[in-house]
């Protein structure tokens, strides 16, 4: 599926040049992982080994876990993709290339098929190494693929064609009818029916409206937003231009987004003004009487203003706190007009059903989830990254073969965490769960906006929902009682429990409590504050209880319950462990087994990890 | 804690400020992100001069400022040691970074040095989850941290910060 994708359009980019290319990812994730000295180095080399080359950087392609990711394509020739691409391999790379005609096997992940172009033997394609497998890339088919700042690259693969299209040949209702044939449902976590949305704002009263682009993308392991804003910028432009065509000629649209990330806002602001010069942006766009024009927004570092109401309350310059629905937004918006409000990831997909068409998109996806979903993985699997796959697929296989496991071998899964603070954490049992809106909210989590944490054996359930209960309980923006005090109590609880001070009854309380603070909160931050902990309880009760009764961590993460000993059987009193100590806690002679003096005990694990014979636990 | 002297804010550039922005609603946030990007922080003279220039009473400027955890009410360091503690980084590991700054540089989590040139603050989720741990200083992102990686971080900007302070 994902070669029908890529052959459609993907490379005409380089089936139009007749240089060779070198791509560098630099999205966050490559900047993180060294990608700037690396481009300034491949100058620098193609300088001075005076290639007549194209050194493009690019977005997310979703190996983050490969970064720096360098792509190399000759005329004529696939495109050949380097992982983890360090000084000394790029010289090696370089020379396999454009000395002996041929690529460096050792550190080529895959080829990417250029249509038309020769394959190289002896490398598997993109599509069939076990990463991109399972993927159907539509939003993020670009991501990687293109360069972000250029305006022409976005328009080779595509872009605004679909924006032509609407104003040469449809009427805002075709628009919508597509929309809601394509059973798109909102991306933000809600899962809303777009077309839905679009037709209530379009049958508000008045000729005032707004469209609005959420870019708040708050909960903590979720990076889908990010990689498309970073990597494909225009597309959500484009949607939001289709979107302002679709609900009655808005005049006006804002991009609200997180100050933590100041890349993305970078990449915006540029993708904006090319699309002002090129006029698919401001007046009359393309000659029709369609005008409209763009604002970013900066946010301010609260994660509330994710939910709509307080984002808008944000973007007019107020605290951001959620107001009662109704109003709805698509009723009374900012500046109280019908506004439509969306999330990056759904307007981005717009423009792809508009040239697909709604039944295309619908033919992906499970029955009431279409169309394909992006997910953010990450925690300790080996592939983290960002992957898109058809909604409906199984969790065991996004973690297992498109996410390659676990990254510690002998470490095995103990649970994914799906749908950041408003989600759940679903077991081993649940692996065969598909993903999409309705079976996930069964297994007890919800597929929220994206993220998917991978947590192996060694870490703690408990911990983990504490982790978001904190989280949400220094989120809460206050108006409410019961979600401000609430969450409170409850992270009290949780917090007594990890220190060894659980008490029996103390589940029975969170589970009221949670019960209490769901059906009594204003906006869905409180909501949903409770369901970390409630699926965790029904999956992990025996873990709680360890903690309780037994004043026990398995997953050895709670400081306050762990006590490092040495076992007298095992010790072969070499003394490793030792000399690791940061605080001096082992004592060791020669010949005698080690002592650890749990008062000066850090519990840096320093030296189980240094015992060679698994004497300390 | 350090306790260091409040800039002098300067009136003209505040007013024109609001010149700018003032007579647009809902631009109260962008006024303070624009005055913390000159001043790294938002004196409370500037918010005064604000509330008397745009006739904005000043339980509301104060209402915005400490709703937001971006905005900063005290002077901070010349390097922003932003860890994050999302999920994905808190998995792997997140706690023994701030650990670790905490005690070399003796600070606690919103807290700057002695001279002003750290100050540790840890953030949730930098959208970079595929590398935790991560942390970000001045927008510049690092990932795949671990203690040890922390503190060369820390002698590496304590260095640069050396050598740029040097008479040339
Ligand atoms: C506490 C909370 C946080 C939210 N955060 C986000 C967010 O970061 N990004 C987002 O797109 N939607 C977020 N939402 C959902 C929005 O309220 C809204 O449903 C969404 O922007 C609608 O767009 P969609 O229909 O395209 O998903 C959040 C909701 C709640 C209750
Ligand atoms: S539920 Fe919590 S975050 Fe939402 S409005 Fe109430 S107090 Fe604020
Ligand atoms: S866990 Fe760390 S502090 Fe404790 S005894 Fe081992 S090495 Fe020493
Ligand atoms: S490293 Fe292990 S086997 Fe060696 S002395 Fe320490 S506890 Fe004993
Ligand atoms: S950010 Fe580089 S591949 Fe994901
Ligand atoms: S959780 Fe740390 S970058 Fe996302």
């Amino acid at each position: 599926m994902l070669t029908e994708v890529l052959e459609d359009s993907s490379l005409q980019l380089e089936e139009r040049s007749s240089l060779p290319v070198i791509h560098i990812g630099m999205a966050t994730c490559g900047l993180a992982s060294g990608a700037k000295a690396l481009h300034e180095l491949i100058l620098k080399e193609v300088a001075s080994r005076n290639l007549a080359v194209k050194v493009v950087p690019t977005g997310c392609i979703g190996m983050c876990h490969n970064e720096p990711l360098v792509d190399i394509t000759m005329p004529g020739k696939n495109r050949v993709s380097y992982r983890n691409v360090k000084p000394n391999t790029l010289t090696q790379i370089l020379d396999a290339h454009f000395n002996k005609n041929e690529f460096a096997k050792k550190y080529a992940v895959c080829q990417i098929p250029v249509p038309g172009a020769e394959p190289f033997a002896g490398l598997p394609l993109m599509q069939e190494i076990p990463f991109f497998k399972g993927q159907v890339k539509i939003v993020s088919k670009r991501c990687g693929m293109i360069d972000p700042l250029s305006i022409d690259d976005y328009i080779a693969m595509d872009g605004y064609a679909a924006l032509r299209k609407v104003l040469s040949s449809m009427t805002p209702e075709q628009v919508i009818d597509e929309v809601t044939k394509s059973g798109l449902r909102g991306r933000g976590g809600g899962g809303f029916p777009t077309g839905v949305k679009w037709n209530l704002t379009r049958k508000a009263p008045g000729p005032e409206k707004y469209v609005v682009c959420n870019a708040d993308e708050g909960d903590p392991g979720a990076f889908m937003d990010r990689s498309v804003l970073e990597g494909d910028p225009h597309s959500v432009i484009e949607g939001m231009i289709l979107a302002a065509f679709a609900v009655g000629h808005a005049r006006k649209g804002y991009i609200y987004c997180r100050a933590e990330y100041p890349l993305a806002i970078k990449r915006l602001q540029k993708a904006i003004n090319d699309a002002r010069e090129r006029n698919f942006l401001g007046d009359n766009i393309l000659g029709s009487d369609l005008s409209f024009d763009l604002e970013i927004k900066e946010g301010a570092g609260a994660y509330v203003c994710g939910e709509e109401t307080a984002l808008l309350a944000s973007l007019m310059g107020e605290r951001g706190m959620p107001w009662p629905k109704p109003p709805f937004p698509a009723q009374k918006g900012v500046w109280g007009k019908p506004s439509v409000i969306n999330n990056v990831e759904t307007l981005a997909n717009i423009g792809h059903i508009i040239l697909g068409g709604g039944e295309w998109y619908a033919s992906y996806g499970s029955e009431k989830t279409k169309g394909t979903k992006t997910f953010a993985l990450t925690g300790s699997i080996k592939n983290t990254g960002l992957i898109e796959v058809p909604a409906g697929t199984p969790l065991r296989e996004i973690v297992f073969s498109i996410g390659g496991g676990m990254v510690e071998k002998k470490i095995p899964f103990k649970a994914a965490q799906l749908g950041g603070p408003s989600g759940g954490c679903i077991p081993t049992s649940g692996l065969d769960t598909p993903v999409d809106f309705e079976n996930v909210v069964s297994a007890g989590a919800i597929m929220g906006s994206g993220g998917i944490v991978v947590m192996d054996e060694a870490a703690c359930i408990v911990d983990t929902a504490k982790f978001f209960l904190k989280f949400t309980q220094d989120e809460s923006c206050g108006e409410c009682t019961p979600c401000r005090v609430g969450s409170k109590i409850m992270l009290d609880i949780l917090t007594r429990i990890t220190e060894g001070k659980g008490q029996e009854g103390d589940l029975d309380e969170l589970v009221r409590l949670s019960m209490y603070i769901k059906s009594n909160s204003l906006c869905g931050l409180g909501g949903a504050a409770p369901n970390p902990v409630l699926s965790t309880i029904r999956y992990f009760r025996e873990e709680y209880e360890a903690h309780i009764r037994d004043k026990r961590c398995p997953g050895t993460v709670c400081n306050d319950l762990i006590k490092y000993v040495v076992i007298e059987e095992d010790c072969t009193t070499c003394g490793l462990c030792e000399p690791v100590c940061p605080s001096g806690s082992v004592t060791w002679e020669k010949g005698e087994v080690a002592h650890i003096d749990l008062t000066t005990c850090i519990r840096c694990k320093a030296c189980v990890d240094a015992c060679k014979f698994r004497a300390i636990i | 804690m350090s306790q260091t002297k409040h800039i002098e804010v300067d009136q003209d550039f505040i007013e024109n400020l609001c010149d700018e922005f003032g007579n647009r609603e809902g631009t109260v946030v962008q006024i303070l992100q624009r005055i913390q990007e000159k001043y790294g922080y938002v004196p409370a003279d500037a918010l005064d001069m604000i509330g008397e220039y745009l006739e904005i009473p000043k339980s509301k400027m104060y209402g915005v400022l400490t709703f937001y955890s971006q905005f900063y009410r005290e002077p901070r360091g010349k390097y922003v040691l932003k860890i994050c503690v999302g999920t994905a980084c808190h998995v792997r590991g997140a706690g023994l970074l701030v650990d670790k700054v905490k005690e070399e540089l003796k600070i606690e989590p919103g807290e700057n040095t002695e001279d002003m040139l750290f100050t540790l603050e840890p953030v949730s989720c930098l959208g970079s989850c595929a590398l935790a741990p991560m942390a970000m200083v001045t927008d510049t992102a690092y990932g795949k941290l671990s203690p040890d990686k922390m503190l060369g971080l820390i002698k590496d900007l304590e260095s640069e910060h050396l050598s740029a302070s040097e008479p040339a």
